[in-house]
């Protein structure tokens, strides 16, 4: 599904050049979830900003369905860190954002995804009216409107409440069995990352590489939380960043 | 029967405690009372100081003289209106568009910013005597001296406002597919309108006192020089010249009152509130 073969990433030009990811190479199958984690500005977000097509590769490259990417694509969806939500747009008008501006209407409306995320009460308020809940669920509408194929996300529940936290990682757990769209979540959060990662992948300090990928194959489940193997991916998932920090 | 005054202070007490329409008209009247207070205090100091002679006029006085001359003072008011409403404009059509540009592209900031930054600090009233060389003592000078102002105003208010954009909202944007265009359209434009907005304000200020500058050269039109051509014919009596001055101010708050209606329509999302999850 995502192919990355020795990606790298520099900001600049000539000796002001700095890089931010060095060489990852990475296959993330069709439907799989993914978590990156790493130290803080190590360049996962430059990372994941890369497969939304908004960074271009320095060197390496990146293939949807065997297609190499060259600018954002339709099929990939990137809910950002508050959610990205133009403040100027109703709750309807952000949700139906990606599909206006691509100018294309297919099946699922943004009404349907505002009715499926239980916002429909919510269409004509503006983001200053809405929760810091009701907003990440806006940011996921607005994704969820295009039937993307490849959802990324960048730390989307930083500065959420732990109880909020849990219930829009139930949802996140939720759209991703339902929708089976391969999923990438960049998190600074231990507990995050081993909740919704089939595969954590640890990042080194800037520029990012690959330290270590830890496999988290019991994902899937909302009583995963309360497990063992929860509690045990945790344990080895601090144990690598402790490595890397 | 009328109500004694400690019943209406009351009630106008009672009104500071709503909150919406009531109060702000409530605070609205208490302002321009305090204001008539401190002009009427302020006539009666000067003429205590000029030994009875009224150079400053009292509120009753200047607010009777205006009714009485709103035959004369009227079309000149009409005539000023419509010159700087045009003025504003032309320099908001030109230098919105420009300010977002050079704010947001930054080979043309590179470009243009230097051209800004020597042309910025001259005076515009220095361009007067070239501007009426060029357009005559007509109507298109005197837009034009407004419009020059202004547009320094806007262009440098759209610029920063363009400059300071949050990264977020482009990213959000193109991530979802938009085009250069479509950024402009979905987030520079809305996101800088309450800047410009507020620039748009101060702009009222600066372009009435330069339209004032414009309208007092040439010459005296008495039902088409502009409100600033009258005040300069009045200027014999001072409560005359009052009248001038005082139909000023009704052209700025109009103005004032407009803009506020204005940004109320287009930057709604501004005066909303916070509900509860």
């Amino acid at each position: 599904m995502i192919e990355v073969d020795g990606l790298v990433v520099e900001y600049g030009r000539g000796a002001r050049a700095t890089r931010a990811v060095d060489g990852i190479s990475l296959n993330i199958d069709k439907g799989e979830s993914l978590a990156l984690i790493g130290p803080s500005g190590c360049g996962k977000t430059t990372f994941l900003f890369a497969m939304a097509g908004l960074y271009h590769a320095t060197e390496g490259a990146i293939r949807i369905q065997d297609e190499p990417l060259r600018g954002t694509r339709r099929e990939i969806a990137l809910i950002l860190q508050d959610a990205g939500l133009l403040p100027w747009k109703t709750v309807w008008q952000n949700a139906n954002l990606s599909l206006k501006l691509r100018r294309e209407y297919p099946a699922k409306t943004a009404d349907e995804v505002l009715e499926e995320l239980g916002l429909s009460g919510a269409k004509s308020l503006y983001p200053a009216e809405l929760s810091e809940g009701m907003k990440r669920r806006v940011g996921v509408a607005r994704a969820l409107a295009t039937s993307p194929s490849v959802m990324l996300m960048d730390e989307p529940l930083a500065s959420l409440d732990t109880l909020t936290k849990e219930r829009i990682q139930d949802l996140f757990l939720k759209l991703w069995t339902t929708h089976r769209f391969s999923l990438v979540l960049v998190t600074h959060d231990i507990e995050e990352a081993a909740f919704l990662g089939q595969r954590v992948v640890v990042l080194t300090e800037r520029p990012a590489r690959i330290k270590t990928i830890v496999p988290n194959p019991e994902v899937g489940d909302l009583d995963f939380r309360e497990s063992g193997a929860f509690l045990d991916a945790v344990s080895r998932l601090r144990e690598a960043l402790e490595e890397v920090s | 029967m009328t109500d004694s005054p400690a019943r209406v202070w009351r009630r106008f007490r009672g009104c500071l405690r709503h909150s919406g329409p009531i109060r702000s008209t409530a605070m609205y009247a208490l302002s321009v009372l305090l204001l008539l207070g401190l002009w009427w205090g302020a006539s009666a100091v000067v003429k205590e100081l000029k030994g009875g002679r009224e150079f400053l006029p009292n509120p009753v006085r200047a607010i009777a003289e205006m009714v009485r001359l709103a035959g004369f003072w009227f079309p000149n008011f009409v005539v000023s209106a419509w010159r700087l409403v045009l003025a504003i404009l032309i320099a908001f059509v030109l230098g919105y568009p420009l300010g977002l540009l050079i704010g947001r592209e930054r080979r043309l900031d590179e470009l243009i910013s230097p051209m800004i930054y020597i042309l910025y600090p001259i005076p515009q009233v220095a361009f007067i005597l070239l501007l009426f060389l060029i357009f005559g003592i007509g109507n298109p000078v005197k837009v034009a001296i407004v419009a020059l102002a202004l547009f320094f105003q806007i262009l440098i208010s759209a610029r920063g406002a363009a400059k300071n954009i949050e990264e977020t909202h482009v990213t959000s944007v193109l991530s979802a597919g938009a085009s250069r265009w479509q950024v402009y359209r979905h987030v520079i434009l809305p996101a800088t309108l309450p800047s410009i907005l507020t620039s748009l304000r101060v702009s009222i200020g600066l372009g009435m006192a330069f339209l004032y500058i414009a309208e007092t050269f040439g010459t005296f039109d008495p039902r088409h020089g502009g409100l600033g051509a009258f005040i300069r014919a009045n200027s014999y009596s001072a409560v005359q010249a009052f009248a001038g001055i005082l139909a000023m101010a009704l052209l700025g708050l109009i103005l004032y009152v407009a803009i506020d209606l204005i940004e109320r329509v287009v930057c709604r999302w501004k005066f909303t509130v916070r509900r509860s999850s």
